[in-house]
């Protein structure tokens, strides 16, 4: 007997009762269904994390490191880098905020847009997004887009030749832009920044949008121009941008390595590198185990569903043990048997994983927008387990009524009522 | 020989005060071609005998062969082959599978043959059209007379051209007039060369037979073969 034949006769069964079919099935429902809600949503908001993470910037390498004599290592930390390749290294910035700058542009002033964070807040308690705050300015290199995961949308980035030339030039992120230019071309333009002129010569892409507190509201400055904005400051911290993960701990290595060389052993002076991919590993570690132990307990009534199965399989067999006989006398093999027990509790099961995975869909949207606000589909790999899951459940209960059925003699099979 | 039994016996709670000889020493040959009634008394070991011949039992000593197979050698997946190929059933009861079509019901044998779809269809189209049900492939069995689907179990019986007839009071549920219609089926499939082994408790039915055998007490108390009208 071939297997189409047992799918049709399987079906015909499962349709010809109706009513108990779907109480039957109804474990599995339950059971695929919350499995599959549980561990969709916590995926999604792992991705969700993990999509946080990656707009901060991942395989990032912050470094600290100075020289008691107060001499400089950004040059030498930026030779280094390069030297090392970029299927390790993909760029170096030095991370320095400038506080208390004043930039100016037309009537926008940044001592203006402090004024607005007292009026941040909605009564209540949402945040006021449209309110323009004033801008975060940072020193960075030719390579600071690289680091910190910006594109550029118009005009051109920081160059070396801006960094060896000390020109006043900057680029702008996009919420700052916007909060400075509204919808004018900023490219060209000139900031007042602390009364000195500073021209525009670029605008980064959007990356996170909607807040306030965007990212996007930020002017980077070429680090050479410390020497006007904030003088005497001194560079400490870095970032270094790692080509991959794996590059990360290498990199990481190499530069340990490379700054103890650098401070003599700390003799001359301090430094170090570390990365936050090991902080993110460990937050999706967490959110990984919540997902076992929460789905654990969904399988539970998995488990309970398939005994549900198994139950009525036995039932089934009982009550047909004529039929059973019937087969077996006009020339079933044992294994015919077999086989047209273990697909209809696979289909059964089969379709009771689809049901809930259409109810598990609908309960991982609900959980997204109700928990975090956000949109999450449960992943294709997600929704194939699960079915896979409900068939291999169906077999391993049909097992047992199966054989069952199988083992019955045929003359006392065809002498039951 | 088609069929050889010698010394059978099938006996139940052997060994015990309570042990029932249901075959008690059984020794028949039925020839190909034969038109033979196994006929007695309720409890005289006939149906115990069908079993037997049928291959849905063994026998508890003794030999059974069949067609020259020692079918006691036999494993339950060669037993299956030679009751799906050898031997066409036919019961009391008809036992038609319920949830199944008449076509599909005629099919069941041949599905498990392995037969393609279209030959199968063409195969189990032919027996209907013998029983002159053709018209009928969509029906379910509930919705047939008792003469209807004893035509049926009769199609499904003779669908895989099986050199055995097997019936089992394949009249007791019938009345006269359907029964005698039944049997008429069987002695054109004789006539035809298929063996039809009759098993029966009505003297009536047994009487049409070219030989009958009578069974009491699990014992063959007489064997005869006799002319017919209807050859």
């Amino acid at each position: 007997m071939n297997i189409r034949q047992a799918v049709k006769m399987a079906f015909k069964s499962i349709l010809g009762n109706k009513g108990r079919s779907f109480l039957t099935m109804l474990g599995i429902i339950i059971g695929i269904a919350s499995v599959m809600t549980i561990v969709s949503t916590v995926n999604g908001m792992n991705q969700e994390s993990m999509k946080q993470f990656e707009a901060m910037g991942t395989n990032k390498i912050n470094v600290s490191a100075r020289r008691y004599n107060g001499q400089d290592v950004f040059d030498d930390l930026y030779d280094y880098c390069s030297s090392l390749g970029s299927e390790l290294v993909l760029g170096i910035t030095p991370n320095a905020n400038l506080w208390d700058l004043t930039v100016v542009y037309g009537s926008k002033s940044s001592k203006a847009m402090e004024k607005n964070q007292e009026n941040m807040w909605n009564d209540d308690g949402t945040m006021n997004n449209d309110l323009a705050l004033p801008p975060d300015c940072y020193l960075g290199s030719d390579q600071y887009a690289v680091c910190n995961i910006f594109r550029l949308a118009k005009g051109r980035d920081i160059s070396n030749i801006d960094i060896k030339n000390y020109n006043q030039v900057c680029v702008l992120g996009a919420r700052a832009a916007k909060n400075f230019f509204n919808y004018a071309d900023p490219v060209g333009q000139t900031i007042q920044v602390n009364g000195y002129p500073f021209t525009v010569v670029g605008v980064y892409e959007e990356k996170d949008p909607g807040s306030a507190w965007s990212l996007d509201n930020i002017i980077v400055f070429p680090y050479t121009a410390r020497r006007i904005l904030s003088p005497g400051m001194d560079i400490n911290e870095f970032v270094v941008k790692a080509a991959s993960s794996e590059a990360t701990t290498e990199v990481i290595s190499r530069l340990s390595g490379f700054l103890a060389g650098l401070t003599n052993n700390g003799e001359n002076g301090w430094g170090s590198a570390y990365s936050e991919n090991q902080w993110q590993e460990s937050q999706n570690e967490y959110l990984t185990m919540i997902s076992m132990v929460l789905g654990g307990i969904a399988a539970i009534s998995l488990l309970v569903g398939g005994i549900g199965i198994m139950n009525i399989m036995l039932v089934t067999v009982t009550e047909r043990t004529r039929e059973i006989g019937v087969r077996r006398a006009i020339g079933a093999e044992r294994s015919a048997i077999v086989t047209q027990f273990l697909i209809e509790a696979a289909m059964l099961c089969g379709i009771g994983g689809i049901i809930g995975i259409g109810i598990g869909t609908l309960g991982t949207r609900a959980a997204g927008k109700l928990l975090m606000q956000i949109d999450i589909w449960p992943s294709a790999g997600i929704t194939l387990c699960a079915f896979l899951l409900s068939v291999v459940l169906g077999i391993l209960f049909g097992i047992y009524p199966a054989a069952k059925a199988s083992k019955l003699q045929p003359v006392e099979a065809l002498r039951a009522e | 020989m088609l069929v050889t039994l010698k010394n059978v016996y099938k006996i139940y709670g052997e060994g015990l005060e309570s042990e029932v000889r249901a075959l008690d020493g059984v020794s028949l040959d039925i020839d190909q071609g034969e038109f033979v009634a196994i006929v007695g008394q309720s409890g005289s070991g006939k149906s115990t005998m069908m079993n037997v011949l049928g291959c849905l039992d063994v026998p508890t000593r003794g030999d059974y062969f069949l067609d020259g197979t020692d079918v006691r050698e036999l494993t339950d997946k060669e037993l299956s082959h030679i009751r799906n190929r050898q031997i066409g059933f036919i019961f009391q009861q008809y036992n038609l599978i319920q949830s199944l079509s008449v076509l599909e019901n005629v099919e069941l044998p041949l599905i498990y043959q392995g037969i393609r779809a279209d030959d199968r269809y063409d195969m189990a189209m032919e027996a209907l059209e013998r029983v002159g049900l053709a018209n009928r492939i969509k029906h379910r069995p509930t919705e047939m007379s008792g003469g209807q689907q004893q035509r049926v179990a009769i199609a499904r019986a003779i669908a895989t051209r099986p050199p055995i007839i097997m019936a089992d009071e394949p009249t007791g549920a019938l009345d006269s007039h359907t029964g005698l219609e039944v049997l008429g089926f069987l002695q054109q499939l004789n006539k035809e060369g298929t063996t039809v082994i009759l098993i029966t408790h009505d003297n009536g039915i047994a009487a049409t037979a070219r030989r009958i055998v009578r069974l009491a007490d699990g014992k063959i108390v007489d064997d005869h073969e006799q002319e017919v009208d209807w050859l």
